[in-house]
Order: structure tokens, then sequence, then C-alpha cells
């Protein structure tokens, strides 16, 4: 029996704390001599709200997620590759357990067929992926034949793991939202989400404040989820036009003027979709088989405009590489 | 609190009559009536004199009434805290920033609040380390909310650390999640358990410190236009808090962010964009709030660098008011 104080249990309705605190009763320990049937006799409280106050009284099942921040930082395990050679070298290896990665670039610079390679990695250890497809880019069937080109001798390549689900405008992905969490605590074997061509369910006509709203909410369920089970997640994005006066800074267009196209998620220098564990890269193409992938942010810093890191890439039959 | 509960306990009898003309806790007997009306209300078989039940009532008032305090004690008490300051050196290490308050040692509630990217966690982050590093005996609690302690982070400033137990630091920096104001209680409840279990000189490190990362979002879905009751669930954390500060010995630190401000009055000296969160009643609980901002580094400043402003808005332990000014860190 704890010293606690009941007023602290703040499951129970206002009523009944009122109730308990009005008869004398301040902590949990003042509670072990008394039986529900008497509390309700007592305080004229029904008796589901007199076994509510017991229910709440005992200590909870779950233990408080704590661990040591050497036991976090030791637990890194090896990451996983995305199948994309210069995308591991600029993430050190690969993706981590825990981590988010989001791959900006022009149409048609191939980075949804990065995210559709990467489930290769997650699904040859064996981790569950759910594939969020916003806009068509990849059905069941074209991952499926990747993971079974890469992996012929498995049932399938693999494609029991994958769980797909394809949404296209903003409420379906609020609703998407609304039901991550409760998705990903029935399935803890998660261990990959992609979220593919975010920026399509936003390009209607919405105004700054509800998708900001709405951005924030993905931001701190995917931090939640990052933190809580080591969820990894893929977020290919596009990129919006802007103008630009001469001098760089943002502004109206008069006739002429230069239009640069910049992540779409950042508006007046604040990135609305960056957590402590985000890593930024943009594709860019410079001819039609060649370009350079460049690293925007990491997770402890942003590289000054004089030190990017970029390599350069590949493109063999559509593929980076 | 409830009669049957005060020790030395009162006479059975006495009390089951009570409660049965619905006399159960001590303010209802010392407030509701006159002592000789209640008396009038007993049964006369009892078999208590008026005497005996005055007396009944005036050891319960002895026994419900707070214990009296010595001011000679307690500033002697004081004067002790003050050379033990040293002993636990719990400062941020930019002298500027420490003259603020005099100094984070315990017991103490601190707010720290700032905007986006003012340098809250990294103040929090810095002082705990410096005092893990420092004081080989003692162990740190980091409850985050958000999900975003970052371990790179802890790594980066370590290395910038050189006291005596830095590489132990790591193995006493304890860091639970806890994504709702239940959890919280729960990961104090735990706090409390393990403290109060502990012998003296065991070899278990005391936690000092415990910073609660960003406690808006915690508190902030519950405050409502409508209805009090998250302003009491907000007002009855906060006190537990200063509660386990004061018989732990705790510095806890509460980082807090911020919120429009309105309407904008012009001619103020201090920027008047954005205050704390959490409303105007937020700001009492806490001992004091340091509001941080970032100011726009000057050309010739160092590109990693970034310059940032602590003040002080609120304080009921600060000295002398000759602190309250701006003070710089990098």
């Amino acid at each position: 029996m704890s010293d606690r104080l009941i007023s602290t249990l703040s499951s129970l309705p206002a009523p009944t704390l009122n109730a308990l605190a009005g008869a004398g009763y301040e902590t949990i320990r003042d509670l072990s001599t008394a039986t529900p049937e008497q509390l309700s006799r007592d305080l004229n409280l029904s008796l589901p709200a007199s076994q509510a106050v017991f229910a709440a009284t005992r200590p909870s099942a779950s233990f408080p997620m704590t661990q040591s921040a050497a036991a976090m930082m030791g637990s890194t395990q090896k990451p996983f590759s995305t199948a994309c050679a210069p995308l591991d070298r600029l993430l050190d290896g690969g993706l981590k357990r825990g981590y988010i990665l989001e791959i900006n670039g022009p149409p048609g610079s191939g980075k949804e067929q990065i995210a559709v390679n990467a489930v290769r990695g997650f699904v040859a250890r064996k981790q569950e992926v759910l594939f969020v497809d916003m806009q068509n880019m990849a059905s069941p069937a074209t991952i499926k034949r990747t993971l079974m080109n890469s992996n012929p001798t498995v049932d399938g390549g693999g494609a029991a793991l994958v769980r797909h689900l394809a949404l296209h405008s903003a409420a379906e992905f609020v609703i998407f939202l609304r039901n991550l969490t409760a998705y990903l605590d029935e399935r803890p074997a998660t261990g990959l989400l992609v979220l593919n061509s975010l920026a399509f369910p936003f390009q209607c006509e919405f105004s700054p404040k509800d998708r900001n709203a709405i951005l924030e909410r993905l931001r701190q369920t995917l931090a939640r989820a990052c933190a809580s089970m080591g969820l990894s997640v893929i977020i290919t994005s596009q990129l919006v036009t802007k103008p630009v006066e001469g001098n760089g800074q943002p502004g109206s267009a008069p006739q002429g003027s230069k239009m640069i196209m910049s992540p779409a998620f950042v508006h007046k220098g604040k990135d609305y979709l960056r957590t402590s564990r985000t890593y930024r890269v943009i594709v860019v193409p410079q001819t039609r088989t060649t370009g350079v992938i460049r690293l925007l942010s990491t997770p402890t810093s942003q590289p000054p405009a004089h030190a990017v890191r970029e390599e350069s890439y590949q493109r063999v039959r559509g593929v980076i590489v | 609190m409830r009669l049957q509960h005060f020790s030395p306990p009162l006479p059975e009898r006495l009390i089951k009559a009570l409660t049965d003309i619905s006399i159960r806790t001590d303010t209802d007997l010392l407030l509701s009536e006159d002592p000789t009306k209640i008396f009038m209300r007993l049964p006369p078989e009892l078999g208590f004199s008026l005497l005996d039940f005055r007396n009944a009532v005036a050891k319960v008032a002895e026994l419900a009434s707070a214990s009296s305090l010595h001011g000679d004690a307690l500033l002697e008490k004081e004067r002790k805290r003050q050379e033990d300051i040293f002993a636990d050196d719990m400062l941020v290490g930019v002298p500027d920033v420490d003259a603020l308050l005099g100094g984070f040692s315990p017991p103490q509630v601190v707010e720290v609040s700032g905007d986006h990217l003012s340098g809250k966690t990294a103040l929090a982050l810095q002082l705990v380390l410096r005092h893990l590093s420092l004081v080989s005996e003692s162990s740190a609690l980091w409850i985050d909310s958000s999900g975003e302690f970052s371990t790179e982070r802890v790594g980066l400033m370590l290395e910038q650390m050189n006291g005596p137990a830095a590489h132990t630091v790591l193995e006493r920096l304890q860091v639970s999640l806890a994504f709702d104001i239940e959890a919280v209680h729960d990961v104090l409840e735990n706090l409390r358990q393990s403290l109060s279990s502990r012998d003296s000189d065991g070899d278990v490190p005391a936690t000092r410190c415990v910073v609660i990362d960003s406690i808006t979002p915690l508190l902030g879905p519950m405050l409502s236009a409508t209805s009090s009751q998250g302003h009491a669930i907000m007002t009855t954390f906060m006190r537990q808090l200063r509660a386990y500060a004061d018989s732990f010995s705790l510095t806890i630190i509460v980082i807090n962010a911020s919120t429009k401000m309105l309407p904008r009055n012009p001619e103020t000296v201090f920027e008047t964009a954005r205050k704390p969160a959490l409303g105007p009643s937020f700001t009492f609980t806490p001992d004091a709030t340091l509001w941080l901002s970032q100011r726009p580094s000057e050309e010739s400043a160092d590109e990693a660098a970034t310059t940032h402003v602590a003040e002080v808005l609120r304080s009921r332990i600060s000295v002398s008011p000759a602190h309250w000014r701006e003070n710089t860190t990098h």
C-alpha cells in the first residue's frame, strides 16, 4: 500500500474524487481497510464507481519504460540497408531502428523506387512492413515482384510480411493517423513504416493552419512510435516550387524571377517534420542517368552550406544504384 | 483525515457514535458545529461526560494541526543547505546563468520555457550531464514525453565534459518514456519507492535530479475553457512534484513550451510576442521560471554557435533584485 495521494489518480471521475476527499481519504493507504461495498454505502457512490476506485489503486500492470542511457546507446543493432549504395554511404551504413528517413526529390527522380527497394532489407530480417501509398506509385504486385526478384527461394519472397494501404485524400490520411497507434500496438513486430508520396494528400487547397496541425500530429505520433517500439520510417516527399527574389529571400514573384524547388514541408524556415531522429536527403538529378544525393540534415546537425555531403549515383534500368 | 486513522486512537465507541450521526472526519468534528451541540446529539447511554468529550475534541485538534517549526532551527537548516551547495554542484557551468537563480541545487522545482529551438533541452541536458560527470554517487532521471531524447546529442555533449566520473555518466542517466500524465505519475511513484527504500550508504547512486522534457503535451490538452478539471490535474501534479523535491531533496527541471501572447503591448521593454504555455497560473507552481530565447548572432561569430538569452520571468527563490537582468549564454 503506497502513500500516493488519491487526488493524483486522474483516471477517476471528479465526483468520485470529491466524495473520497470529503470523507477524509487522502492516500491510498487509507483505503486499505475499506471494501467496495462499504465505500459505496458510506459515500453514496454506485457500486461500479467504487469498484473503479479500487481498480485504479492497484499497481498498474504495465511497467514504465525506463532504461539507462547506456542501454539505449548500446542497443543499436545493425542498420538496415536501403539497397541503394550512395544512400547507405550517406547514412553511415543504412537506416537504423527507430530512425526516420525523409527522401525529397523532383518528380521522376526515382525516390519511390528507393522506398520499394528498401523494403527488401527489412523483409530479409523478418520485420513486418506497413507500406502506405498515397499516389499509386507502388501497387502490391510491384512490391511482391521486387521481393521475389531479390529473394526467389522464400515463399512469395516474404510478401506476407508486407501490408499495403492506399490512401488518396487528406481525410483518409487523418483517419489513418488516428488509427496508427492502435495498429502498432496490435502488431509489435512492425519494423518499417513507409509513407510514400506524403505531399500528395496535401496538394488541395489547405489552410496552412490545418496542414500544420496534421503535420504536427504526424510528427508526434512518429516520434512516439520510434521511441517506444523502435519503428523505422521512410517518407518520400515532393518538392514545391517557390519564387525567390534575386537575393535569395522568399517573396512574391515579379516577371522573370528565379523559381526554386524546395522540400514540401519546410515553410518560412521551420521544418514541420523534423524530429530528433530524422535524416533528410534530397535526390538531385543532373543528367538523365546520373546525379547526386545530398544530405540535408541529420539527427544531430544541419550541415552548413559549404560542407554538404553528397554522393553521386547512376540509374541502371531506372533504378538508382 | 478520517477519525479512525488518528494515532494515538480515539475510543472506538466514540468513533462509532460519531459516525452514526455522520461525523466522519476531523473537519466534520472541528468545524461543523460547536462541540457542545455535537455532544447533545450523541446518545446519552454512551457513558461520556461533556468534559471527556471536549478533551477528546481538543486532542483531535492538536493531532490535526500542522507541527510547529522554530525560526532559529529553520535558519540553521538553511545555512547548512547553503554550505552543501558546493558539495552537490548542480550548476550549468556558465557563471552568469547560475547567478540568475543562485544555482540549481536541491530542493527546487524550476520551469524552463522558451520558443522552439531556444535551448531548453540543451540547458537541462548540460546541467544534468555536468552534475553526473562531477559527482559519482548521484543519478538522474529524464522523463521524455515526446520521444525526442537523442542519444547522439548526449554523446556529443559528453565529449566536452571531463569530470572525474564522466565515464559512468551513461549508466546513471535513466530515461523514461511517458506519453500521458498517468504514466508520469507511475514513473514518479517508482522513483519514490526506490528512494524511500534505499539505505543511506548503499552503493546504488541516489537520484538528485529529475528532468521532465516538455510537460506541455502532457498537461496542455487537458486545459479547457469550460471545465476546470484539467487545471486541477495540473496543480495537483505540480504540488506533488514540489512534495517530492522537498522530501527527497531533488532538483526538478520542468521544460515548458511557448504560446502566442495577445494583445501585444508595443511599449514594453522585453519582447512580448510569446509567453510560457499552460496558462497564467502554471508559472506560480514551480519555484522559478526561466525564459530562453535565441538572439540573431552577429556576423563575426562562429557559424556553428548560436547566442541565447535567459531571463528570469518569475522567481520566489532569488535573493537580490540585482540579479533580475538579462544574461547571455552560448
